[in-house]
């Protein structure tokens, strides 16, 4: 699976997690924070993180993903770097 | 007689709670003094307290961005905030408690100095949590190891957030829930009600539902666009009265049911609501279910989304995102609240717990035998 059809899933999938709100003008690209655009919460993450692993299997953890980044580096995710690592996962399972 | 020094950061929410605290210790005969910044504490608390100025004119706080929120607004706050607050506040802290002589010192949670300035000098202190949110450790363990890094004198004090003899805290388990209530020093006195400011006298003649829109006193950039939503959700109702508080005058004009106005008497205004729409600040948040009020929440930043999941799991109210609300989902969330009698009756529950809890007279019970007690928990033991 390419990295571009993996992030178009990912963008559906948070498009799911934002459930009923419009992101109007912030389009869902590699670029997009999901602390700055998104806005995303905490248990914003939890749930992305089942969905996730719904879809590609449990062999995708996102806590997992996070707990090895650093404070700033959760900071500054962006949709692309999930993508990344999920991409890297399904290669190698 | 007691002597009590209460530590508070130049934070108008955290100072809120340990007024109506003080004013009953004094009232009991016990001396009180005040540490923080002192001119800021002097033009809020008047001539007569007794404070002890121990920020250095020197600390400056960079200014926060707007839009910061989530961890970038916690790393900021305790990075570019707490952190230096207490290497500032600690030299004035060591040398308020040899001035002084408190028996028991009282510090907030966010004036770590006041827990590390106690331990040193072997005296028992008091948590005062303004808000319950840190009482559930909401944060995933990276998150934590990081906040836990930020402390110093370790060797003193294992968590200056957490006190081991007694950590006041001004909410009740009916709404912070069982995740918050596992530490064994936590004492739940409930919210303490401020002396109300003044009257207010309703804008308009019939008796409409009332609705409180407010943002507290942090958020006025940040807050622009939702209150303008928040109006335009209110201006469609015109079968609801509503008052609107815009302390950065941002919304523009509205009908004659709509009244937006900079400053509220928000006790007074409480009193007569029916909905409050805010922030899921912890002060407003209790203040409202004090008055029974159920909530629309849209946290911003910090402790709200802590306080805001507390409203929604006790069934008191609706969560919205902060920023993407529009009109259409601040109109739908007050529409479901008025529609569903449930949130009016679960914040009616919230209501008696918050009246049985005791307030200021429970903590100062609490902070009493504290400072009556002679054999404390060893921190090194915790």
């Amino acid at each position: 699976m390419t990295t571009e059809t993996v992030l178009a899933e990912i963008g559906d999938l948070i498009r799911e997690v934002l459930d009923g709100y419009d992101l109007g003008a912030v389009p869902i690209t590699s670029d997009t924070s999901f602390d700055a655009d998104l806005a995303f919460e905490s248990i914003d993450l939890v749930v992305l993180g089942t969905l996730l692993a719904e879809r590609y299997g449990s062999g995708i953890d996102l806590a997992g993903f996070l707990s090895a980044r650093t404070l700033s580096e959760i900071i500054t995710l962006r949709v692309g770097d999930l993508a990344g690592y999920v991409t890297a996962r399904l290669e190698h399972a | 007689m007691s002597r009590f020094l209460i530590v508070v950061p130049p934070l108008t929410g955290h100072l809120t709670p340990l007024r109506p605290v003080a004013a009953r210790l004094a009232a009991r005969g016990h001396h009180v003094v005040w540490a923080g910044a002192g001119r800021w504490l002097r033009d809020r608390l008047g001539p007569v307290a007794e404070i002890h100025d121990c920020v250095p004119a020197s600390f400056t706080v960079g200014a926060r961005e707007p839009g910061l929120r989530g961890l970038a607004a916690l790393r900021f706050l305790v990075e570019d905030f707490l952190r230096p607050l207490a290497t500032a506040m600690l030299p004035g802290l060591r040398a308020a408690i040899v001035r002084h002589r408190p028996d028991v010192v009282v510090t907030d949670q966010q004036a770590w100095a006041g827990a590390y300035a106690a331990a040193e000098a072997g005296l028992p202190w008091a948590t005062s949590a303004s808000t319950s949110a840190e009482l559930c450790d909401p944060y995933p363990p990276n998150v934590h190891d990081w906040l836990r890094g930020c402390f110093t004198h370790q060797r003193w004090v294992a968590d200056p957030r957490l006190s081991p003899h007694l950590i006041l805290a001004f909410s009740v388990p009916a709404l912070a829930g069982p995740a918050a209530t596992t530490s064994p020093s936590v004492r739940w006195v409930g919210p303490v009600p401020q002396d109300d400011p003044g009257a207010w006298t309703s804008p308009w003649p019939t008796g409409k539902p009332l609705v409180l829109v407010t943002l507290g006193t942090q958020s006025t950039e940040t807050g622009a666009r939702f209150l303008r939503e928040c109006a335009g959700a209110l201006a469609a109702r015109p079968g609801l009265n509503a008052v609107i508080a815009d302390p950065g005058r941002v919304v523009g004009p509205c009908p004659e049911h709509v009244h937006v106005t900079p400053w509220v008497p928000q006790q007074a205004v409480l009193k007569r609501a029916g909905l409050v729409i805010c922030h899921a600040g912890h002060n407003t948040v209790t203040e409202s279910l004090w008055h029974g009020q159920p909530l629309v929440v849209a946290p911003i930043r910090d402790d709200q989304t802590v306080v805001a999941a507390q409203v929604v799991s006790a069934g008191a109210g609706v969560r919205l995102r902060f920023a993407h609300a529009t009109a259409a989902h601040i109109g739908a969330a007050v529409d479901t609240i008025r529609a569903d009698p449930g949130y009016a009756h679960a914040a009616a529950r919230i209501r008696s717990a918050c009246r049985a809890a005791g307030g200021a007279d429970e903590a100062v019970t609490h902070l009493e035998a504290l400072a009556r007690s002679t054999t404390l928990i060893p921190e090194v033991t915790r």
